[in-house]
């Protein structure tokens, strides 16, 4: 098990090396310079010039590399060259609204995909199983935007029901904050749940056949028993799995939702860092995704431990 | 159930509170912008969102009133200015305070100006015409010129790359917090977020009328927040929901919307600005007169604009360069406006001995109505004979290529009306278009150098008209801004640059 760990460990260790370097590369690869863009339109060349001086943008590529591997290794990400504030502060400051954004969206998700999922295996092929398929290919091809704009527009704008964008102001508290999480959570629940449901089912109707599953039923045990404390349990290992997954996947960023919404998470941060060519901000958010990825990984790794007594490492 | 010995306290508290309760009616004003400033020092940036969120907080020495007249803020009165323009000598008003308690005086403004020539973009344009700025007691300055240069005053009035007056003690290359002399102080700032000014109760307000952004500033509300959404539709939703007071730069497709709504109104700034397509002078195709002849020729610029906004209450094909109304309006040259005209176009090109080189345009989807243009003129240009190559990038890159002469021919752009012909880049010879007909520079010289207003208006009548027949750039007619605000907000006047000092929501 301690080897395991170190091995997953090591590993993770060279997976954010390679983002690392890759994000280095890629976006420098990127026509288009912060300077100018910082500046504003009637800036002359040589502001932008004098600018980039500043910032250690002229340094030659293999000391800006160098250097910024040094300190992203002792944990300093360099300083954002829009906001002028270390990079790590920049994404502290939004990991309030993706953290809770993620979970919230996660326990739509869940609250929409598990109850279905289940009694669809359980009823397969009925009409509800049939329903429940269709509706779930629609919400996966269904693009968030268009859902988020839907629901921004007739659920908050036109009937009041939440607040249409934003996270409060300066006056709004912890509670208020997380007003403003629920709508986008909606939307993101929504499109999360499909993989969720089908794998759910999927999951569940290959445990339903299995023989275990008829030997508890013929001992006389209750149907909810059956399913609910046997079968999901064992099935839990895909499912679990992808719940894990579809969570790496909210907290990287869920880019469109937070744009539409307003929402000051490391999505829209990652957008408004590439169109402002901040490059520290942008290496910095990959490598913090990369990072909890992996660490997500590992994590959903370790759970299977306690579902499943069958698997060691 | 309250326990006997909680109730003293409880009602305690309340009292308490009670007493201290904020007041009834606390004004707040929510303004949706286009997104996070990139800085909060207006000398060091040119974008249009960092004047709009700065000059409730700091001042310049001059400013503009509702007719684009220059106006005193800060000095007491308009400058006295020697026989040969090369002093001007401004006085101070006295007890002003900045917003960390010190007092304004001569040093400040003098380390301010210093500051303003040396880093921002409109002050370094000019720097090489000062020979020096100097204190003539604690409340007189001397700006000394090398080179009479009229336009100084306009300048020192614009709000963009601004020459704004901080006290001297926070004066350095970057200025970490910003400190200024306006009706409302920052008090927080969360980027990404929101900006949140308040009233700065020891603000001194000038005693002339307001009048535009000039005269008196009134500080209706108490509190001015300032929220960056740099999605479009969400500053329309959030507008139409109630969450936003006011809001920004809206796209015109929602103007429907905004108009049918009860609880808000549109805001219509007509007009609010003119597209260019800057044409490169130091290299490439556009160097030879007759293809660019034959480009504005080919132009349809009703057409074009048609394309970009859709609707007649958004554009005017309007070829001078300035609006209906302002001073500086002008026919000069105007019978090359909208010439749509491909024959003569194409006999231009014969005579420049066109070889098929393709015309490169650069552009951008990030304003989309840059775009449109581009597509319509590109279908026109190749009927008039020429090969066009667009280049459609995003911003960012744009802002790279423009600044190398070997990567495009036209670029498009565009600007608000400015009150001083002479702020618009495009016309200077060192600009990136590096237009340096001689004919328009003897213009330019003798405009930038003349203090006599009604010479000064001929005198652009021939740049304007130099402009057409050089075919310096291209305006592309003008077009209206959407803004939208509650219907109850009042105290806003329509302005590129939007002041909210006088909001208020009945």
């Amino acid at each position: 098990m301690f080897f395991y760990l170190m091995r997953r460990l090591i590993g993770i260790a060279i997976v954010v090396l390679m983002v690392l370097t890759i994000a280095f590369v890629i976006v420098r690869l990127a026509p288009g310079d912060p300077a100018a863009l910082m500046l504003g339109p009637d800036a002359t060349p040589e502001d932008a010039v004098a600018l980039r001086e500043r910032l250690g943008l002229n340094r030659p590529i293999l000391v800006q590399y160098l250097s910024f591997v040094a300190n992203a290794v002792r944990g300093d990400l360099g300083t954002s060259i829009f906001f002028n504030q270390p990079v790590t502060q920049v994404l502290l400051a939004r990991a309030e609204p993706t953290i809770f954004l993620a979970l919230f969206s996660l326990l739509m998700a869940l609250a929409i995909a598990t109850p279905i999922g289940i009694y669809a295996a359980y009823r397969r092929g009925s009409a509800l199983d049939q329903t429940a398929i269709s509706v779930a290919m629609l919400a996966a091809s269904i693009p968030s935007f268009w859902t988020g704009l839907m629901f921004q527009r007739y659920l908050a704008t036109d009937l009041g029901w939440f607040p249409a964008a934003g996270y409060g102001g300066p006056d709004a508290d912890f509670l208020e904050r997380m007003r403003h999480l629920i709508l986008p959570s909606i939307v993101l629940g929504i499109v999360n749940s499909a993989l969720i449901l089908r794998f759910t089912r999927a999951s569940m109707l290959d445990i339903l056949g299995e023989d275990y599953v008829r030997t508890a039923r013929s001992k006389g045990m209750g149907e909810p028993r059956v399913v609910l404390r046997h079968a999901l349990k064992n099935a839990g290992i895909p499912i679990i799995t992808v719940v894990g997954l579809t969570f790496a996947l909210l907290v990287s960023g869920a880019v469109v939702t937070e744009r539409v919404f307003n929402i000051p998470g490391m999505g829209n941060l990652v957008v408004s860092a590439v169109l402002r060519r901040d490059y520290p901000v942008i290496q910095g958010t990959l490598i913090v995704v990369a990072t909890l990825y992996v660490l997500i990984n590992l994590i959903t790794d370790l759970l299977y431990l306690i579902i499943d007594k069958r698997v060691r490492y | 159930m309250v326990h006997g010995f909680m109730r003293l306290p409880l009602v305690g508290a309340l009292l308490i509170g009670t007493a201290f309760a904020a007041p009834a009616h606390a004004e707040v004003i929510n303004v949706a912008i286009v997104g996070e400033p990139s800085t909060l020092d207006p000398m060091i940036s040119t974008q249009d969102v960092v004047s709009i969120v700065t000059q409730h907080f700091v001042e310049t020495l001059y400013t503009f009133d509702s007719a684009w007249n220059i106006v005193p803020l800060l000095a007491t009165s308009m400058p006295e200015i020697s026989e040969d323009g090369l002093v001007y000598r401004i006085e101070l008003r006295e007890g002003i305070t900045f917003h960390d308690g010190t007092g304004m005086d001569s040093a400040d403004a003098v380390a301010s100006l210093n500051r303003w020539l040396d880093v921002s973009s409109r002050g370094g344009s000019i720097a090489d015409k000062v020979a020096e700025i100097v204190a003539t007691g604690d409340y007189g300055i001397e700006i000394r010129m090398n080179e009479a240069y009229s336009p100084l005053l306009s300048l020192l009035a614009f709000s963009n790359s601004a020459a704004v007056i901080y006290p001297e003690e926070i004066i350095g290359d970057t200025i970490e917090s910003v400190v200024g002399t306006g009706p409302y102080q920052l008090v927080e700032h969360l980027p990404d977020q929101y900006i949140q000014l308040a009233r700065f109760d020891d603000f001194v307000p000038r005693s002339e009328p307001a009048d535009g952004g000039s005269g008196a500033r009134a500080q209706v509300p108490d509190e001015v927040r300032f929220l960056p959404v740099p999605d479009p539709n969400t500053r329309v939703e959030g507008l139409l929901s109630g969450q936003y007071d006011f809001a920004d730069a809206l796209p015109t497709e929602a103007y429907d919307r905004i108009n049918s709504s009860e609880n808000v109104e549109p805001m219509l700034l007509e007009p609010f600005g003119w597209p260019v397509f800057a044409i490169n002078h130091k290299a490439g195709l556009l160097t030879d007169l007759n293809i660019r002849l034959a480009l504005q020729a080919a132009l349809p610029i009703d057409d074009m604009l048609f394309a970009a906004f859709g609707d007649e209450k958004f554009f005017v094909v309007d070829g001078p360069q300035f609006p209906e109304g302002w001073s500086w309006r002008n026919e000069a040259g105007i019978e090359y406006f909208n010439e749509n005209d491909p024959e003569k176009a194409r006999a231009l090109l014969d005579e420049a001995g066109y070889d098929g080189t393709p015309l490169r345009i650069l552009t951008s989807r990030q304003y989309e109505f840059h775009f449109k243009m581009a597509e319509v003129a590109n279908v026109a240009l190749q009927a008039a004979g020429f090969n066009v190559q667009l280049d459609v990038v995003d911003w960012a890159t744009l802002g790279e290529r423009r600044d190398d002469p070997a990567l495009w021919d036209v670029y498009i752009t565009h600007s608000t009306f400015l009150p001083e012909p002479a702020l618009t880049s495009l016309f200077p010879a060192d600009s990136r278009l590096g237009w340096a007909d001689p004919e328009k520079e003897e213009i330019l010289t003798a405009f930038t150098t003349e203090t006599d207003l009604a010479t000064r208006q001929a005198l652009f009548a021939d740049l304007q008209r130099r402009t057409f027949e050089d075919v310096g750039f291209i305006k592309i007619g003008g077009f209206n801004a959407l803004m939208g605000h509650k219907a109850n907000l009042s105290g806003v006047d329509p302005s590129p640059w939007p002041y909210f000092w006088g909001a208020s929501l009945d």
